[in-house]
């Protein structure tokens, strides 16, 4: 079964106890072996990370990490101008396809003959015109006898 | 001193937002120290940490706008550098830190720069190869807990700032950090 103010220990070595709590686990420890032996354990981890030396930053680092922003943000305009030109090109395709569509409606109504006009342009009339003597003339009495009959 | 730094930070934050980028150089100058031994003590050598360092600051550039300003320049890069070491998977922590040479069961592990002599850098290497071997057995979670507690000093409450965690919380996992490296430094004893 663990002690109870065991728990207490690792705050107490970062100092994050208050008055009351310390003063209660330092009476503690006088006549807990297992929380003194806890604290002895806790203190030299402390000691063996505490003492770690800090490392140096690399030669040149500040060096390359600017570069490093740099050609990223290089990188990002990049890609936004990239998009902008695929996007326009997109519009460019559908604004064609846009004015094409409008431009035929609008050529479809302005060359197209009236309704009545191609009866007309159907109809043997045109042959009307022609000389008796022709070859059309010929035909068109042929036509009216075969009619007649 | 603190406040000092923290109204340096601040003036520094506006000069950059108003279009200065020599103030991003002197952010970066500041902190590159920290910011980089919290990416090696959590990466474990120096090439990941370099290139942790340079995200964290990349992205610090990037959202500098996030940053309130009633918080602390630092604990904001702290918690950057934290997650940008958790996300780094490269290759597991284990593998990247031991290289077992040809001669056998040697760990190969970054040691600290400019240690003066010999034998000097011999203790220097062994007590960082030692700090490093116990860290690695750590998960990221508590690796960060116990690097900003007991390497970069930081109190409970800049550490709940730092990892957006309660007071509590970092109470329990710096707990069970110890514990779990009280395990790992006795059974390197019972392997001695």
């Amino acid at each position: 079964m663990r002690c109870s103010k065991r728990k207490l220990i690792s705050p107490y070595i970062d100092g994050e106890l208050n008055e009351n709590k310390r003063s209660l686990l330092e009476s503690h420890l006088t006549g807990c072996r297992e929380c003194a032996q806890e604290l002895e354990e806790l203190k030299k981890i402390h000691m063996l990370l505490s003492s770690a030396e800090p490392f140096e930053v690399p030669h040149g680092f500040p060096t390359r990490v600017l570069a490093n922003i740099r050609s990223n943000e290089q990188r990002r305009s990049n890609d936004f101008v990239h998009i902008f030109k695929r996007l326009t090109e997109g519009f460019a395709v559908l604004l064609l396809i846009v004015v094409g569509m409008i431009l035929g409606r609008f050529l479809s109504k302005t060359l197209a003959p009236e309704k009545g006009n191609v009866v007309a342009s159907l109809s043997l009339d045109i042959f009307a015109p022609a000389p008796p003597d022709s070859v059309g003339g010929v035909y068109l009495a042929m036509m009216e006898t075969n009619n007649e009959k | 001193m603190v406040n000092a730094n923290k109204s340096d930070d601040l003036s520094l934050i506006s000069r950059f937002k108003a279009g200065d980028i020599s103030a991003f150089e002197e952010i970066l100058l500041r902190h590159q120290d920290k910011i980089y031994n919290l990416c090696r003590r959590m990466l474990g050598n120096s090439h990941d940490a370099e290139d942790a360092t340079q995200d964290v600051f990349l992205k610090a550039y990037q959202n500098i706008n996030k940053f309130k300003p009633e918080a602390s320049l630092y604990t904001w890069l702290f918690r950057i550098a934290v997650n940008t070491c958790i996300d780094y998977k490269r290759e597991p922590f284990f593998e990247s830190l031991f290289k077992t040479s040809k001669e056998g069961d040697v760990f190969v592990v970054d040691s600290p720069a400019g240690s003066p002599s010999p034998d000097r850098l011999y203790e220097s290497k062994q007590i960082s190869d030692a700090i490093q071997l116990t860290l690695s057995r750590l998960s990221a979670k508590l690796r960060a807990v116990i690097v900003l507690k007991e390497i970069e000093g930081l109190s409970y409450e800049e550490i709940a700032e730092v990892l957006d965690v309660s007071i509590g919380t970092v109470k329990s996992r710096i707990s069970r950090a110890r514990d779990d490296l009280k395990e790992v430094l006795k059974k390197f004893r019972e392997q001695k």
